[in-house]
């Protein structure tokens, strides 16, 4: 086990100093992106979809795909409940792939999967309970498409973990004004725009980028 | 017009302008008017407005909100996915396509709300590819009906109404007999990458055309820049369809009505087009808006399921599909997308997306590569949504090493390119067996598989955007699939056996009905479509006017 010290270095951000909420009351945040980005802060929606069982498994989830070590539990940036969210309101993207069911289907089913393949795979324990690197091995097996399991046999897992599971997972973390941080993402523009768009050309505002791991 | 019909259409309903302010428009809902169009996009808006500006009645239906831009765009990802068709499709083949997001729109103004406005012409040789090409194993590309010189006119008519800002040579296609209206853009850092790979190779590059203000025009403002223009553009210096085209409609007396799902178009016993029946939002009831013409314009995948939605005992097969093509040989086109790292930062979150520079330089059939057609690169500038989305499916990266390669960001550059796909029959849009949508109609079921040529070209295409970023000092080089622009389905030719609709865009087996987006495109060509789609529903205007004023129509 690596300890917090190290775990904290390894996400330090380049950008240390830079907060993307200093801009709110700037002409960068307009009032409908102040009132959406209020939301994602203050209201995180309460679990009504998935059972407290299919929460935990891809809280679990999530933190392998996109780890938070150095976040506190109620610090993280919240993954599950936006999820939760699009799947209990069952707002679609657009489009399904033939071989996959409706999104509620395959979210239900590719949970109970993991937690399958878990099982099969170290002793019938839930795949909450496993140490990350055997949770980072079970997650490997779905997406290389050979996890053992019968759901698996009716939901082809590498396109469950590369259309559905890994793109919301990474999309809704970096919907997040913590994640804008991190990387200096400018974030809201509205209505104020940019002079300076070539290459290291910063406007007063920008992120400032202080040690860039390399 | 007479006393009586301006009481029959009073001006009663208003409309969100693009300062956010309500603008009279006129209410025909209960009338039968000259012209109905089902699409308030880069077709229905351009032939709508320029039919209503003819002295036409016209209506404009749009399945999506009549956008204010000063309030509806959110300058934020994930909150704009209210601008895509997320209604459910499915999707299958060896090359299922991704829908819903940048090749698909919903609302008044279409995807030209979300666009990267990238206002290219096609090339004379798109129009003939079949004579200049031959023919190729297992498709079936034509030439067009029409040839370039048909257009030209009108793509000099749209530029100018959509203040196209571009360079005063602009070295691809034929040459212009007129400059853009707008000097073009300034570069951006991943235009200036772009540049400095080509110019190493040897490959020409160019400032790149867009249909985004660079000076004032009229009661809209230069663009500032933002870089949110795939969100909607809150300062209207967007060329878009809805702070261009949509205005014009409605001041000379359209209604463009939003909410307005169509779900038939009707006929009487002669098979003439007699309106639609649509539905509006919040009501389970069907509303019908009488017409004496219907001009469908709802892109490629809502066009050919509209017809097909409109079977009846006359038209067994749907709507103008006697030939039996209607949903065949749809396409995409190839956008595939290349990604490297800098020393430098390049903040790609700013500026236009097309970023100010593009090559059409492998635009073209080019020998001894083992493939026809071509395409052209373009720059790209992804936020951390949609970025980060591409770099965990293009390198099935995930865990620790995706979070700090994310730190980074700022330091990616990106090309795509917009690639010609080949016409192949088994490539369709059809209704599928089981599944509904919310108002109880069939969804489509769209089957795409790339064609040899098309995986030559697309190979060809990445190595050589790989060593446009290696030249211009990029590490990290990764790729990652993706497709844009849906054409075909209801292909143009001069014959009704195996088209659906001809030059003019008018339907072979309904007098009276016009269809007029991507979907009747015969093949692709190498350049984003939006200019093209506007030229050609600019010139259906025309035509139809002409064809009315004879009595040929109604």
């Amino acid at each position: 086990m690596r300890s917090t010290q190290e775990q904290n270095d390894e996400f330090r951000s380049p950008y240390p100093r830079y907060n993307v909420l200093d801009k709110w009351l700037s002409p960068d945040w307009d009032d409908q992106t102040r009132e959406v980005v209020r939301r994602r802060l203050e209201k995180v929606p309460p679990i009504r979809f998935f059972s407290e069982k299919e929460a935990q498994t891809l809280a679990a989830v999530a933190e392998r795909i996109i780890p938070q070590p150095e976040r506190k539990e109620g610090e993280k940036i919240p993954i599950v409940p936006w999820i939760d969210e699009k799947l209990y309101e069952d707002t679609r993207d657009g489009y399904r792939y033939e071989k996959l069911p409706p999104q509620r289907q395959a979210w239900q089913q590719g949970l109970a999967g993991i937690d399958e393949t878990a099982g099969m795979l170290f002793k019938g324990r839930r795949f909450v309970d496993l140490d990350a690197e055997s949770q980072d091995e079970v997650l490997k097996r779905v997406q290389k498409g050979d996890p053992p399991g019968e759901i698996w046999k009716q939901l082809p897992s590498r396109s469950f973990f590369e259309h559905i599971l890994l793109k919301i997972v990474v999309k809704t973390y970096y919907m997040h004004p913590l994640a804008w941080n991190e990387i200096g993402y400018n974030g809201p523009s509205s209505p104020r725009g940019h002079v300076r768009i070539w290459e290291n050309g910063l406007d007063p505002w920008e992120a400032q980028e202080e040690a860039r791991r390399r | 017009m007479t006393q009586q019909d301006q009481n029959m259409s009073s001006w009663s309903l208003t409309a969100p302008g693009i300062h956010g302010e309500p603008v009279p428009m006129r209410d025909w809902s209960r009338e039968e008017v000259d012209v109905c169009v089902v699409g308030a996009g880069a077709g229905g808006g351009v032939v709508g407005a320029k039919l209503a500006e003819a002295g036409f009645s016209v209506v404009i239906l749009d399945a999506g909100p009549h956008w204010d831009p000063m309030n509806d765009f959110i300058s934020d990802e994930h909150a704009s996915s209210k601008l895509y068709w997320t209604d459910e499709r499915i999707t299958g083949g060896d090359n299922p396509v991704e829908l819903g997001t940048n090749n698909s729109g919903r609302g008044v103004g279409g995807s030209t709300v979300h666009y990267s406005m990238i206002a290219l012409r096609a090339h004379p040789d798109h129009f003939r590819r079949r004579t200049i090409e031959g023919a190729v194993e297992n498709t079936d590309h034509r030439d067009w009906p029409l040839a370039f010189d048909d257009l030209e006119p009108y793509y000099e008519e749209v530029e100018e109404a959509l203040q196209i800002a571009g360079p005063t040579f602009y070295p691809w296609g034929k040459p212009r007999r007129r400059r853009y209206p707008q000097r073009e853009h300034e570069l951006s850092a991943s235009a200036n990458v772009l540049v400095r790979g080509c110019a190493k190779l040897g490959i020409p590059v160019a400032p790149s055309p867009i249909a985004t203000l660079s000076a004032p025009h009229e009661d809209r403002p230069p663009c500032v820049y933002r870089g949110f223009c795939n969100f909607g553009c809150t300062t209207n210096a967007k060329s878009s369809i809805l702070v261009t085209y949509i205005p014009r409609a409605i001041r000379a007396g359209a209604e463009v009505r939003g909410n307005a799902m169509v779900a038939r178009i009707t006929h009487d016993s002669r098979g003439r087009a007699t309106g639609v029946l649509h539905f509006r939002k919040g009501s389970d009831e069907l509303f019908q808006q009488r017409a004496k013409s219907v001009i469908v314009a709802g892109y490629a995948i809502e066009s050919p399921r509209l017809l097909l939605n409109s079977s009846s005992s006359l038209f067994p097969q749907g709507l103008a599909n006697s030939s039996g093509i209607v949903g065949k040989y749809f396409m995409v086109q190839s956008s595939e997308q290349v990604f490297a790292k800098f020393p430098e930062r390049i903040n790609q979150y700013k500026a236009p997306p097309p970023g100010g520079a593009i090559t059409e330089h492998f635009n073209r059939t080019m020998p001894g590569v083992g493939f026809v057609g071509g395409y052209t690169i373009e720059v790209i500038g992804p936020h951390p949504v949609d970025f980060v989305a591409k770099m965990a499916a293009g390198r099935g990266l995930w865990g620790a090493e995706l979070r700090r390669e994310m730190f980074d960001y700022n330091h990616f550059s990106a090309l795509g390119m917009v690639g010609t796909v080949m016409p192949n029959r088994k490539n369709e849009v059809k209704l599928h067996e089981t599944e509904r949508d919310r108002y109880g109609l069939p969804v489509p079921h769209v089957i795409f598989s790339y064609h040899e040529n098309d995986k030559r070209l697309i190979k060809h295409s990445i190595a050589k955007m790989k060593e446009i970023f290696e030249a211009a000092g990029g590490t990290d080089v990764w790729s990652d699939h993706r497709t844009s622009h849906l054409l075909g389905c209801c292909r143009m030719g001069d014959d009704p056996a195996d088209s659906v609709v001809n030059a003019d865009c008018r339907a072979h087996d309904v007098p009276n009905l016009f269809i007029c987006d991507g979907s009747v495109f015969p093949n692709s060509t190498g350049v984003n479509p939006s200019l093209t789609i506007q030229a050609l529903a600019a010139r259906t205007a025309d035509r139809i006017t002409d064809m009315a004023r004879r009595g040929e129509l109604w």
